[in-house]
């Protein structure tokens, strides 16, 4: 047993050493980004709380005032974010599931916003610009910003309810129109069984709640000025 | 190059379904804007996706042809070293020009973290495979950065090169102890002992080199279970090198395939 037990060989050790070295700094990256992104998290809290508001039918103008004026400090944040990715070229998407889910819920946030202000669907370039996430090597990754709209669609059966009790009666319909169009535009994709494929499900859920909610009300003629519109809607010739 | 021309047929495609949409009423052309976009992001799905499927395929196929590369080491022994080896060599090298190559023409950039899920096994089994050759061809550990050498010639030096990533050169390394485990069972069956001792010492290293390591591996969970694995490999191989040493000279009776030796018929190996 004597002669053979030498420390393993000096290039295996150095080999070994060299690994070491760069796990450890790709662990202290990931720290950064950790620290970053609970950052991200806070804000993006923040913004969720004040535009629960909403359902409260507090006047949208007032709803929207603190999440708009936090956008900056979100862009901010995706800003510091690009930087520590700087840092490791290339790398984006081994660290990316460290962001994924902050990510997915900011764009929820924000295409919420945009949707409450204009009635139109945040696009991907758009919700980009607002982050900040239009660079070369610090893009918004597209399933993100696609599962981002899902979320955003799981909001809108219970504010269509809570606008309908706030009577707001033209809502429904509005939400109808957006929902059906937002359904349509999915199904060109093709998907695999993942999660996005998952949240895709859960819009057409939130598409017949919200289909119901309209329906309820049709029939009890609650729904204001829609006669000549919903001829319209219903006309598939 | 592919991606360029896929987007131009969507512009053409979403022409044509703006046309078709102006006979339709009104509140389709509503959503035009939405269905444009979900084009695009359909298009980059689908290439997605197909690109993946091809990567998963170049991986399977790495993994099959790397798995023959080590059967056919396993078929060494004293009296084949030269043969067994040289053909295990020029299989893995076939390995490489075949299949990794295809590895090398799906991805680029991004895609090599992006889609590390999809060819990881494949690599994982690629490095088992190369490392395995190189440890009975010299007794020594096949570093990361000769192995990744050995990629460059693969790809257009104007791109960027596929190039094993630390990771996957780790967990095909863990798998590489069973392999040695398995080697040594059969070597001290056949009486080469100084062989197995020597894989002995080998498996020894590497585990403790990568115990140091792992902690810090990102994910790590999947590595964890292969330490464990591991370290069973390295105890099965030291317990097996114990019964050898302690039971000494009635080893040296085993010959290569002499069931005579029960009869007390030595048949003496060098």
């Amino acid at each position: 047993m004597t002669g053979g037990e030498t420390d393993a060989p000096a290039s295996m050790e150095k080999q070994f050493e060299d690994f070491r070295v760069k796990l450890d700094e790709a662990g202290s990256l990931r720290e950064r980004i950790r620290a970053v992104v609970n950052e991200i998290e806070s804000i993006t809290r923040l913004m969720h709380a004040s535009l629960l508001h909403v359902h409260q039918s507090r006047p949208l103008s007032e709803v929207l005032e603190k999440p708009k004026a936090q956008v900056d400090g979100l862009k901010e944040l995706y800003g510091r974010l690009a930087e520590v990715l700087c840092e490791c070229p290339g790398e984006y998407y081994r660290f990316h599931n460290d962001w994924r889910s902050e990510t997915q819920t900011v764009v929820s946030l924000l295409a919420f916003m945009h949707w409450l202000e204009t009635g139109k669907l945040l696009m991907h370039t758009e919700a980009e610009e607002k982050l900040g996430m239009n660079q070369a090597e610090f893009a918004l990754d597209i399933e993100d910003y696609l599962i981002g709209l899902c979320f955003l669609s799981n909001e809108m059966p219970r504010y269509v309810v809570n606008q309908v009790l706030a009577g707001n009666y033209d809502c429904p319909r509005k939400v109808l129109r957006f929902l059906t169009d937002l359904h349509a535009a999915f199904r060109m994709l093709n998907l695999r069984n993942d999660f996005l494929r998952k949240k895709f499900d859960s819009l057409k859920y939130d598409l017949k709640r919200v289909e119901e909610v309209y329906y309820d009300m049709k029939i009890r003629h609650l729904a204001n000025g829609d006669s000549a519109e919903d001829n319209g809607t219903q006309g598939q010739s | 190059m592919a991606s360029k021309s896929k987007t131009h047929r969507l512009h053409q495609l979403s022409g044509t379904a703006l046309q078709s949409i102006a006979k339709r009423p009104r509140t389709i052309t509503t959503e035009s804007y939405m269905k444009d976009a979900f084009a695009n992001y359909a298009g980059y799905l689908n290439e997605l996706n197909e690109k993946r499927e091809r990567v998963v395929k170049a991986s399977r196929d790495i993994t099959i042809n790397s798995k023959k590369v080590i059967f056919q080491v396993h078929r060494i022994s004293r009296d084949n070293k030269e043969e067994v080896l040289k053909k295990a060599e020029a299989d893995l090298v076939a390995v490489k020009d075949q299949y990794i190559s295809r590895l090398v023409k799906e991805l680029q950039g991004t895609d090599f973290w992006k889609l590390r899920r999809a060819y990881s096994p494949g690599v994982q089994e690629y490095v088992e495979a190369a490392t395995f050759c190189k440890f009975c061809r010299t007794g020594t550990l096949l570093d990361l950065e000769e192995l990744n050498a050995g990629l460059l010639p693969l790809s257009d030096p104007a791109i960027e090169p596929l190039q094993i990533n630390v990771l996957d050169y780790l967990l095909g390394l863990a798998d590489l102890t069973g392999e040695l485990m398995r080697l040594a069972i059969g070597r001290i069956s056949d009486g080469e002992l100084d062989f197995a001792e020597k894989i002995c010492r080998f498996s020894r290293d590497i585990y403790r080199e990568l115990t140091l390591v792992v902690p810090l591996m990102d994910n790590n969970s999947d590595m964890k279970t292969k330490m464990d694995t591991m370290l069973q490999s390295v105890l099965k191989i030291e317990n097996a090198c114990l019964s050898v040493h302690v039971r000494g000279s009635e080893y040296t009776l085993l010959g290569s395939s002499d069931p005579s030796f029960l009869m007390g018929v030595p048949d003496m190996q060098s």
